[in-house]
């Protein structure tokens, strides 16, 4: 028996973004439909119902032996008539025959019979022992976690003690000690849990610790509710997996750990007085002390072995599906060649390299309208060009639509503000453009050209094809033309390696005839220029405040001065002093080296500041794109105004807050028509049937995908503003400044 | 430097117990252990009086002294290295000891060090190439992380030993040739001794190496989706790169939770070297459990724990060197 996968792996704790697992639900354990799953539990129904029957089906009585008919006689060498000594026989066991199904054993017993009988012992143990390990883990486990201060210290110095000392050889010694401990089937068990119980209490202190926080558990807290009542009704319901894993966990050590010591002698023999009880190791034991091995007689011990080995798996294969459950990323496994090829991709898709379905691309360009051509001329040349891409999780009729044909074009020098709620498309819908999303995502339609002039470094230059671009192309474009600063910081920072390392290796990448002291230098130089000391270099991201985290990720995506900046949320997770000095040091470097910045966010009134263009997204589709102005003080499309009236403005008269009514659409079942019409207050019938597309407003800069502003309704006045007067947004104040530091 | 001495304040505890488990259990446990021990023993007749005498002695009986001046004593004795006399061997139960353990430690070494890279490089290789043949490793390792080590080692002697009935391969009896070579420092004795260690090697190795398969694909696919493993793509630096970030990170769960791995290679090795006749302290177990050589038992207990937990104080070092987050703490 060997350490079974839940040993060593690392559950994630059960607070998380999850948003299921915000809600205050309990959380019933459902065990993924997997070929993994269905033979653990087929495997262990199967033991289960010879456990049971075992003794009824079994054709003999483990101990009855029949010497007459069950055993050859074998003349033992050097006796025997011719020799002058007595003819002495050795038996032999028989090989399994109709009679014998797996053979007899030296004994002239029956394998089968014993097989079965000893099923039942080593179950019934096995569970037994779990059920009184799990209930002392959760005990220890969850009263030090939910209570802690010292009662947690004195608990889990407990736990941990038990965990530092080696099982078999304190069963071993317990067991021998106990010699009565064979014949009963509890006290064999109490001693097995007793040897097994630490390692589940300490990983359900653990969770229970994480979970007390929880929001849902706290209100319980200030309602006044006992503890014992919080730890029955909110913990422990949510700790129904992890307890879960914990009992079959539990149940394959102890087998293992009764096997063992029955293989030891030390569970009692089934013949002696009090008789000890058939059990797997007994029957190894046996075997082994009989010399079975040697005899070539493997059907007396290896059908033990395999049915411990057997029931192990059974065990083991459940406990995968309740990882998988608990840690759904385990699950998405590699494709099927039919799906793979149904999808048009390659079976395995490169770590890194989001695979595009190799369907026709779509036409594209000729759909494009006037007024884009127009807009095309007398505005800054394009560097990033998406159209009409889509992006798949998940194949086949699985597969959700998390970004339907959409258009966006990135001008260089220009801030382009991506808006919408979260689960919009706004985060995927910008690296699948690089191609980062992971499995299962899937492009599945489009086109993504990156017009490239390096602004330094000999990065690639020209118009090149995103998703047809090899590896290498796409490793040479990354964070040298395209760079990327993600929202949380502490988890984009690799935390075992320090800052410096983290300079250091893109720069070896990128620009591989720097020396090393060139590159640490360089590093430095950036660091400077967001504002942090070279010394921080040194340090690792944990000794970093979440601030200084976010200016070195924005120092180490200008380190190679990108042509392309992709923000997503880059300043979400900061304090709001803290998010505006960082947004006017972004304003500062850009005026500097003139990336363009695809700025991803679901604050307008951020965006309004920074950005040129102001692109809102709703359930996977583009909605509404418009200068920042317009698209501010004049949105056309319901959704940002509803988006617009949920932030107070800053400046300005005074309007009433309402919030967005409803909650952001399931992309696995969006309503027909229009995703927004179940929040729209103006929603026509229309509405609900076809889903309007992005088109040009009459002959205005903007797009909007919306039936209100198609000709033959009565567009309603909030959504029918003048547009502003200054089509231009204007910049903080402070920008200068700040570029200047 | 804290954390760590928090650990050894652990480590020294679970000493402490187990130490005095020891020293307890004969001298509590119900009924009369002596009876029921000289009863068994001579049921298969290999109890003399000397054999009766030292379980007395052992058990506490004939000790006309408290339990607590016991207990002083018993420490005393433990401070001088001493752990009893063995009757069985008629020898001092810390020499016999100390004779036994190169034999275990040398196979628990190699074993364990073989076994956690190649179960890590193929954990990390799993997590990489998924949906590649490589799956296929996963059903397979987990069959053999529910395999009993001594069936294992049962099943490689049938196939691979010498005293089994297939191939006959590899010595699968005793440490070396006892009859073929003299102790020393000779080739013919060394390169008996390795020929002797490659059968509970692979056993140990085949059975422990998919636990660590197992726990490091999980950990990987894990890591591989954070962040940081997301931006170090991004940054498009090469693949083996960013599979080395991740193996990096996904290692520290692994070496944290050390302490179940090498409790449970520990066990397992016990009933390995049984098979193989194997001359280290698991073999020794069970021949003085059979003899009812209580000294013996309960010093063999007492040292593999106290191995054991040395174990454990390593990989919590090794955790404080490979985690600066833990570094900071420790």
């Amino acid at each position: 028996m060997t350490i079974n996968s839940t040993s060593l792996t690392v559950i994630p704790p059960v607070a998380g973004p999850t948003p299921e697992l915000v809600l205050r639900r309990t959380r019933i354990l459902r065990l993924p439909r997997s070929p993994k799953v269905i033979a653990g539990l087929v495997i262990l129904v199967l033991f289960g119902l010879l456990a049971i029957i075992g003794r009824w089906i079994a054709p003999y009585s483990p101990n009855a032996t029949d010497q007459q008919h069950w055993v050859q006689h074998v003349l033992v060498p050097g006796t025997g008539a011719a020799t002058g000594f007595p003819a002495s026989y050795y038996p032999l066991p028989l090989p399994p025959s109709a009679a014998h199904w797996l053979g007899t054993t030296v004994f002239a017993q029956d394998v089968w019979s014993q097989l079965l009988a000893a099923t039942q012992a080593t179950v019934v143990v096995g569970l037994l022992a779990a059920a009184i390990a799990t209930v002392l883990s959760v005990l220890f486990g969850v009263t030090a976690g939910y209570l802690g201060g010292g009662a947690d210290e004195g608990l889990s110095l407990i736990a941990n003690v038990f965990l530092a000392i080696p099982g078999l050889p304190l069963l071993i010694v317990l067991a021998d000690y106990v010699p009565s401990a064979g014949s009963s089937v509890v006290l064999v068990a109490s001693i097995i849990a007793v040897t097994t119980w630490a390692y589940t209490s300490r990983t359900l202190r653990a969770q229970t610790l994480s979970l007390r926080n929880r929001d849902f558990v706290e209100a319980s807290r200030v309602m006044g509710e006992g503890r014992l009542r919080i730890i029955l009704v909110e913990v422990l319901p949510n700790l129904v997996p992890i307890v879960a894993a914990s009992f079959l966990f539990t149940a394959l050590s102890a087998i293992g750990a009764y096997v063992a010591i029955a293989f030891l002698g030390l569970a009692g023999s089934p013949t002696s007085s009090p008789p000890g009880l058939w059990n797997w190791g007994e029957m190894l034991r046996e075997g082994f002390a009989n010399n079975a091995v040697r005899g070539g007689w493997w059907w007396w011990w290896a059908p033990p072995g395999l049915c411990i080995a057997l029931l192990g798996t059974g065990l083991a294969l459940l406990n995968f599906g309740i990882d998988e459950f608990i840690n759904p990323r385990l699950r998405t496994a590699g494709l099927s060649r039919k799906t793979a090829r149904k999808a048009g991709i390659g079976t395995r898709p490169k770590l890194g390299m989001t695979p595009v379905a190799h369907h026709p691309p779509v036409a594209v360009a000729s759909v494009r309208t006037v007024a884009e051509a127009s807009r095309l001329r007398d505005t800054a040349e394009p560097v990033l060009e998406i159209r009409g891409l889509s992006v798949d999780y998940g194949y086949d009729e699985e597969a959700v639509h998390a970004v339907v044909d959409c258009d966006l074009v990135l001008r260089r020098g220009q801030v382009l503000g991506l808006a919408g709620e979260s689960g919009s498309g706004k985060t995927t819908l910008a690296l699948a453009a690089i191609r980062l999303l992971r499995a299962p995502a899937l492009i599945s339609a489009g086109q993504v050209l990156f017009h490239s002039k390096p602004i330094s470094g000999d990065g690639p230059a020209g118009t090149i094809d995103m998703l047809s671009a090899t590896d290498d192309q796409l490793r040479a474009i990354r964070w040298s033309e395209i760079a990327v600063v993600l929202q949380s910081s502490l988890n984009a920072l690799n935390p075992v390696i320090t800052i410096g390392a983290q300079f250091d290796d893109l720069l070896r990448v990128h620009r591989p005839a720097l020396a090393e002291s060139a590159r640490w230098a360089r590093s430095g130089a950036l660091l400077d220029m967001v504002g942090m000391n070279a010394d921080r270099l040194r340090s690792y991201p944990h000794e970093l405040s979440g601030g200084m985290r976010q200016r070195a990720m924005i120092a180490m995506a200008i380190a190679l001065e990108p042509q392309v900046m992709i923000l997503d949320e880059p300043t979400t997770a900061l304090d709001v002093v803290t998010q505006r000095e960082i947004l006017q040091e972004l304003i500062g470097l850009r005026d500097r080296i003139g990336f363009a910045t695809l700025f991803i966010t679901h604050d307008l009134s951020l965006l309004v500041e920074l950005a040129d263009e102001i692109a809102v997204m709703y359930a996977g589709r583009l909605m509404e794109r418009a200068p920042a102005t317009s698209l501010f003080h004049a949105p056309r499309l319901p959704y940002t105004y509803a988006l617009l009236h949920c932030f107070p403005p800053m400046h300005g008269p005074r309007v009433p807050m309402e919030g967005l009514k409803g909650s952001p659409p399931d992309m696995r079942d969006l309503p027909p028509g229009c995703a927004f019409h179940p929040r729209c207050q103006w929603a026509l019938p229309r509405c609900r049937q076809e889903v309007p597309r992005l088109a040009p407003l009459n002959g205005s800069p903007r797009e909007v995908a919306c039936w209100l502003h198609r000709e033959g309704t009565t567009v309603p006045p909030e959504l029918a503003q003048p547009e502003p007067a200054s089509m231009r947004p204007r910049r903080p104040e402070t920008v200068g400044q700040a570029g200047g530091t | 430097m804290r954390a760590l001495l928090r650990r050894l304040g652990v480590y020294l505890l679970a000493a402490w117990v187990a130490l005095t488990v020891s020293f307890l259990l004969p001298r509590v446990v119900p009924g009369n252990p002596v009876a029921g021990a000289v009863a068994r023993a001579s049921q298969s007749g290999n109890c003399n009086s000397q054999c009766v005498e030292a379980i007395e002695a052992q058990l506490g009986f004939n000790v006309h002294t408290s339990l607590w001046d016991q207990y002083v004593q018993y420490w005393g004795n433990l401070g001088h290295g001493n752990l009893g006399q063995s009757w069985s061997e008629n020898a001092s139960v810390s020499s016999l000891i100390i004779s036994y353990l190169p034999w275990t430690l040398g196979l628990l070494l190699i074993a364990t060090a073989v076994s956690f890279i190649a179960g890590t490089a193929v954990g990390v290789l799993m997590a990489w190439r998924r949906g590649s043949w490589l799956d296929w490793v996963l059903p397979v390792a987990t069959f053999f992380s529910a395999l009993p080590y001594f069936f294992l080692a049962l099943v490689l002697v049938l196939i691979l030993g010498k005293t089994g009935t297939m191939l006959k391969v590899f010595p699968s009896l005793f440490g070396y040739d006892i009859y073929g070579v003299t102790p020393g420092l000779n080739g013919p004795y060394i390169a008996s001794i390795i020929g002797h260690a490659i059968l509970p090697a692979v056993t140990v190795v085949l059975a422990s190496t998919a636990g660590f398969i197992l726990a490091m694909r999980n950990n990987m696919i894990t890591t591989m989706d954070e962040d940081f493993v997301l931006v170090a793509q991004a940054k498009g630096l090469p693949a083996k790169w960013v599979i080395w970030y991740a193996a990096r990170n996904a290692l520290l769960p692994v070496v944290a939770n050390f302490t179940v791995a090498i409790s449970l290679v520990v066990a397992g090795q016990i009933l390995v070297e049984i098979v193989f006749n194997y001359p280290g302290i698991g073999f020794h177990l069970y021949d003085a459990l059979g003899k009812l050589d209580y000294s013996l038992v309960q010093g063999i207990f007492v040292v593999i724990t106290l191995v054991v937990l040395a174990a454990n104080l390593l990989a919590d070092v090794v955790y404080v060197l490979i985690d600066p987050r833990a570094r900071q703490m420790a």
